[in-house]
């Protein structure tokens, strides 16, 4: 990087760091192109779709044919001029006028006809896509950076979508053309035609050097664009780090590198495509002179070249060698919209899905209990193998009890509710819901029962209105404004602008502890039997406190609640209480009688508590208004 | 773009010099690439003037004369032959000039740029969000780099062909110049209307496509959410929905850029048509009745060709240079911007004993007062806790102190001197800090920790770098990665835990050993344990320097000589750990929760017997 002596070593090997740099910066790199697999694997988005293309191609041909007829009529024309026949001179000129004309209609309709094959296509895979990533597992989301996904729907499908909207596709009507040259030129006087050609080989030979040259300059580009980008995404991010330890002068270097790299890298290109765009002239040119040399030739042989002929050989040349230029930049596009397609690909074999199908329950003859609301029959789960979360746990509620888990982090308590929803697999054990094993429920279904009010409460963008009302196309205002006066926040939203308030992206101009009351909010709204509250363990000022309190007393009426529970008043509302403690349930019981036992709830609520009346007498003095809150509150 | 600090320093004589706000300045720069493409450009179209005469020539010298093959033929076709070659090679060369020219532009622009980020830093953030930031640093600077090479290429390339061509077709016939050239103003006006109408509708592509990655986003963001409350359906219907708008505008463009080609098409076919009927007709009148001969007609139809692409291109080229202009106007909101934190004028001292004074600081974001008037001292080798609840003003006095963000004058002293009047390099030096949010580059994790170190790769470095991790309690953790120190961390790296990115940048601060170490709540997600080694070596390290730790947690700050208690950005309570506690205010508070905390911690790792009903005990 700024390693000076370094960089004047060359017989040193780069560090092991600069390799694994290298190598992880490269990894974007385009590896051995399976063009033809991509190609197969994109067909059936592309097959509903194929009448467009169809016409496209028809157009295409009827495009090439009329490009052949021209230079004939052109010929034709000169002909009339050198006999002096005016009339059928004007009469081809129009004939030549109509040629150009429908042949421009014919282009319109031919790009338009491929690009809307194309964008339809597209608009299909990228619902595909999306479609397959909400049945991603949530394993999978916690190790995979949101960001590059994001880039799978959009931007990758983009560089897809390009390959019918710049006409790479028309390559293949310009090969019809090229051939109906050829034979055009060669049936009309093959001994012109093959003087005319014998500089084609030259062309091949040039069109072979450019294209690998392009090919890696261009993957050069693309690499050198990312690390170019990400560098300076970082700085951006991280310009405090950089200010801090005083490293503006080598960061500068070491983006110098990366800057003039990226630089030169596209010197290079500029290169290969002026080479290719001045050699086709070059040549164009050349197989004019050599025609015009076999003219001179023949003109005082057995059989004179005309000057129609002349005229009309020219302008095939020219017509040939249009698509041989634009080869390059259309092979640059195809290869863009291939890599963009191996990575979606890519995406679309991923196994870990979540496993939603349903299963009979394993035991149909176990009785339930019709009262039961949700319950866990000796259940054992863990994230990862052989580190289990949970071990051999069995709890049940009734409709309408209220029960608190109680524990140290990481006892457990989180993961049970993610079992209830399903958003999870157990490994051993059964999970019920209103009596029915959630592996023979549907996703809907079971999700209907639930309300959720998280730890971090996740806010999309759009307005308040919305945000309470998830997921309905109509939301119901006054029922929303209903949820929000039921808990008591109807004035303090009403203040910030009410139902149409706009919400930023994750919520991020409202207040932790507005945003639960908007999480109260949307459970009232939504109305589900079971309700299940994750608390937050970040102290919130006494105001929002004793708001919060109020929210849960009112949403918690008539509901079967679940509690992960922090705070002493949320735990003293609850029916019955769980202590889990390193994945186990070791009490159980109602708050008295767990007291009376004097075991580990004892002593949580003895800290708690006791902890809470020593802070409330000591800071009395100091800070009065703080006392209420931390009486009811844990720390952590 | 001011903000209210009371009295920041005013520019000192060594101000770094700002670059010139006209895009003239950076095309001067390469004014020599510039003329030699148009020395490239020139030939280049004076060569093809010649090669139209020279068909014309051979056409009439093989039609219309009795010469023989050699001198009708031969001899043109050899040397349009030398002249293609000529023309392939200038032709090269001018794009290579121009279109490099562009690059380097390009090049100098995104130095500077990165340059003026370096010298403003944080207090920029304030007027441009990261977003637009990047934009200007990608989309803009592409515009701009269009202008300056492909712009002013084919600025002067139209100019050239249209004087060689015209050259040749006014010599031929006049009459025929003006009917062929017709349709030409047209055709410049058409594609100038296309080509920002094309712009136009790409931005509303962008702004669709900006649509639909939020949706993705939000969706993908909020997993558990969606999930959660089965809102699967009603996301797929609101992501159609967007899919839908953008298919629209998507096919929008499309329909424009389908109409593009063939409308020109027609135009300059229209023109071609015109030639070809009038010119026909000259032939057919033939050169001795003031018309023309296959070799005029033939000549006048390559110039006329040369010509076309060139008047196309113009209405692009209007564009972008429209574009380009507008671009480096936005540029310049970078480009311009005025570091509020200069040097100052004093000679860096000698040596710097690490006494931190702190006098009546007081700061404000807008409207918005963060802190008020606070001050403390820490002696030269002694130990400060600042401590004080979320939002207190801990992390503003940190950089203040950093001089991160612009320090009003008499605030902050080092060594007794006003670090206002200090050179920056030496306040940054003097001051070692460590952010709270714990910032990791995309790179290995020894160039991370050893990020103050001009040769992180030597084996001396590597010695420090495994120090300071020591230190910090990550080195185990390092050895157990894939590629142990030479794993890529970072966002687009391994994905490490809160605990272990504050650890490792926790390191990063100690390698660097500087006289003055502010460490900015460096164990917020860090567990008891690993805590009490980690203050184990900050005491160690507090043995050889100034430290002052920014915690809210107790247990760290009971290590520090003195305790400084902010609330709401100031200081209510100041003094030893014993003297706080026995105040019995809002320390003692704190003092009380943690330990609560930390003792319910300890309970959570208790083995207990596990009972199912109310029934045994816990010990």
């Amino acid at each position: 990087m700024s390693s000076g002596p370094e960089a004047k070593k060359p017989a040193v090997a780069p560090s092991q760091a600069e390799q694994k740099l290298r190598a992880f910066h490269d990894e974007d790199a385009v590896q051995k192109s399976y063009d033809v697999k991509l190609l197969q694997r994109l067909w059936p988005f592309v097959k509903p779709h194929m009448r467009y293309v169809v016409l496209s191609l028809l157009a295409l041909a009827l495009m090439a044919a009329l490009n052949l007829l021209r230079p004939l009529v052109m010929g034709r024309v000169i002909e009339h001029a050198g006999a002096k026949q005016s009339d059928l001179l004007l009469r081809d000129g129009a004939i030549l006028a109509g040629l150009l004309v429908v042949w421009q209609l014919f282009s319109f309709g031919q790009m338009y006809a491929m690009q809307l094959a194309g964008a339809l296509s597209m608009a299909d895979l990228r619902g595909h896509v999306f479609a397959f990533m909400q049945r991603l597992s949530l394993r999978y989301f916690d190790r995979t950076p949101v960001g590059r996904l994001v880039t799978r729907a959009t931007n990758d499908v983009d560089a897809v979508s390009e390959l019918f909207a710049s006409g790479v596709l028309n390559a293949l009507g310009d090969l019809v053309l090229l051939i109906g040259i050829v034979i055009a030129m060669l049936s009309l006087d093959w001994q012109l035609a093959l003087i005319a050609f014998a500089s084609l080989p030259i062309v091949l030979v040039l069109v072979q050097f450019v294209r690998q040259g392009s090919k890696r300059a261009y993957r050069d580009i693309r690499t050198k664009t990312a690390r170019l980008n990400a560098f300076l995404n970082e700085q951006v991010g991280g310009i405090a780090v950089v200010q801090a330890y005083g490293r503006e002068a080598a960061i500068a270097k070491e983006f110098d590198q990366i800057n003039s790299a990226y630089r030169d890298a596209n010197k290079r290109s500029i290169y290969y495509e002026a080479v290719l765009d001045a050699a086709i002239e070059m040549i164009s040119t050349l197989c004019i002179a050599s025609l015009l040399w076999w003219v001179g030739v023949q003109k005082l042989g057995a059989k004179p070249v005309s000057f129609a002929l002349v005229v009309t050989f020219t302008q095939y040349i020219r017509q040939f060698f249009e698509p041989v230029s634009m080869l390059s930049q259309r092979y640059t596009i195809l290869q863009s919209a291939l890599s963009g397609a191996e990575r979606i690909f890519q995406l679309l074999d991923e196994k870990d899905l979540e496993q939603f199908e349903l299963r009979v329950a394993a035991n149909p003859s176990v009785a339930v209990d019709p009262d039961e609301a949700l319950a866990l029959d000796h259940v054992t789960f863990g994230y990862k193998p052989g580190v289990p979360v949970l071990r051999d746990v069995t709890l049940s509620a009734k409709r309408g009890e209220k029960i608190a888990l109680v524990g140290a982090t990481g006892a457990g308590k989180s993961t049970v509710a993610s079992l209830l929803l399903r958003l999870y697999a157990t490994q051993s054990g059964c999970v019920r819901v209103m009596g029915k094993d959630v592996c023979a429920s549907t996703r809907l279904e079971l999700r209907n029962w639930f309300s959720v009010v998280p730890q971090d409460v996740f806010l999309f963008s759009g307005t308040v209105l919305t945000n309470i009302a998830m997921g309905e196309a109509q939301p119901d205002r006054s029922r929303a404004e209903r949820a929000l006066a039921q808990i008591g926040a109807l004035e303090l939203f009403q203040n910030r602008g009410g139902l149409d308030a706009r919400v930023e992206e994750r919520g991020s101009n409202y207040s932790t502890g507005e945003r639960q009351l908007l999480a109260f909010a949307r459970a009232v709204y939504r109305d589900a039997p079971i309700l299940i509250l994750d608390e937050a363990t970040a102290s919130v000022d006494s105001d929002t406190e004793a708001k919060l309190q109020q929210a849960l007393s009112v949403v918690m009426q008539g509901r079967t609640a679940l509690f992960i529970a922090h705070r002493l008043s949320t735990i003293q509302a609850a029916d019955r209480i769980v202590v889990f403690h390193k994945g186990c349930i070791v009490e159980n019981g109602t708050h008295e009688q767990l007291l009376q036992l004097g075991g580990v709830y004892a002593r949580l609520h003895q800290l708690q508590f006791a902890a809470a009346k020593r802070v409330t007498s000591a800071s009395e003095v100091a800070a009065p208004s703080r006392t209420a809150a931390l009486a009811g509150r844990s720390g952590n | 773009m001011t903000n209210t600090s009371q009295q920041s320093s005013s520019a000192p004589a060594s101000q770094p010099a700002r670059p010139p706000s006209r895009l003239s300045h950076y095309l001067r720069a390469h004014l020599s690439k510039y003329l030699l493409g148009a020395l490239m450009l020139g030939t280049f179209q004076l060569a093809m003037n010649r090669i139209d005469w020279l068909s014309k020539q051979a056409i009439d010298g093989i039609f219309h004369s009795a010469e023989g093959v050699t001198a009708s033929a031969m001899r043109p076709a050899l040397w349009m032959l030398a002249l293609a070659v000529v023309a392939f090679i200038t032709r090269v060369a001018s794009r290579l000039f121009m279109f490099n020219a562009g690059r380097d532009v390009e090049y100098t622009l995104r130095a500077e740029l990165l340059a003026r980020l370096h010298q403003v830093g944080m207090a920029f953030y304030r007027t441009l969000s990261a977003g637009e930031i990047m934009s200007r640093a990608t989309n803009d600077l592409t515009q701009i780099r269009l202008l300056a090479g492909f712009g002013v290429m084919n600025v002067i390339n139209v100019l050239f062909a249209l004087g060689s061509a015209l050259q040749i077709m006014v010599s031929i016939s006049g009459r025929l110049t003006l009917v062929s050239l017709a349709t030409l103003p047209l055709l410049m006006v058409i594609t100038r209307g296309f080509s920002s109408r094309l712009f136009q509708r790409t931005q509303k592509n962008q702004e669709s496509l900006g649509q639909l990655t939020e949706c993705v986003q939000s969706n993908l963001a909020g997993v558990r959410v969606v999930r959660s409350f089965g809102l699967e359906e009603s996301e797929q219907a609101r992501f159609a929905t967007i899919n839908r708008q953008y298919l629209a505008a998507s096919l929008g463009l499309a329909r424009l850029r389908g109409a593009m080609f063939p409308i020109t098409g027609a135009i300059s076919a229209a023109g071609m048509l015109l030639f070809f009927g009038y010119g026909a007709s000259l032939l057919l009148k033939g050169p001795e009745n003031g018309g023309l001969s296959e070799g005029s007609f033939f000549a006048f139809s390559l110039a006329l060709a040369r010509m076309t692409w060139p008047m196309i291109a113009m209405g692009f080229v209007v564009s972008i240079v429209q574009r380009g202009r507008v671009s480096f106007g936005r540029m310049l909101q970078i480009l311009d911007a005025k570091p509020e934190i200069v040097d100052g004028l004093l000679p860096a001292p000698k040596q710097i004993h690490g006494e931190l004074q702190v006098r009546g600081l007081s700061f404000a974001y807008g409207n918005r007062s963060v802190l008020s008037d606070v001050s403390f001292t820490v002696p030269a080798g002694g130990s400060v806790a600042i401590v004080g609840r979320t939002g207190a003003g801990k992390s503003t006095l940190a950089q203040l102190l950093a001089r991160l963000l612009p320090t009003p004058r008499g605030a902050v002293l080092i060594d007794g001197f006003d670090v206002c009047d200090l050179p920056l390099t030496t306040v940054r030096t003097a001051i070692g800090y460590a952010q709270q949010d714990a910032f990791l580059f995309s790179t290995t994790v020894s160039r991370n920790i050893g990020f103050s170190l001009d040769d992180p790769d030597s084996p001396e470095s590597m010695q420090k770098i495994r120090r300071a991790a020591q230190e910090a309690q990550v080195l185990t953790e390092i050895e157990g990665l894939p590629e142990q120190m030479d794993t890529i961390v970072g966002e687009r790296g391994v994905q490490l835990s809160g605990g272990q990115r504050q650890r490792l940048a926790l390191g990063r601060s100690l390698l660097w050993q500087p006289p003055i170490l502010v460490l900015d709540d460096p164990l917020s997600a860090v567990d008891a344990k690993t805590e009490a080694a980690i203050l184990d070596s900050i005491e160690k390290q507090a043995a050889k320097r100034s430290v002052l730790l920014i915690t809210h947690r107790v247990a760290a700050a009971a290590r520090c000589q003195r305790i400084v208690v902010l609330d709401r950005g100031r200081v209510v309570e100041e003094g030893t750990h014993e003297e706080l506690l026995a105040q019995r205010g809002i320390y003692a508070a704190f003092a009380e929760e943690q330990k609560m905390a930390s003792e319910l911690e300890e309970l959570g790792r208790l083995d207990i017997v596990p009972v199912q009903s109310a029934a045994g005990g816990a010990s």
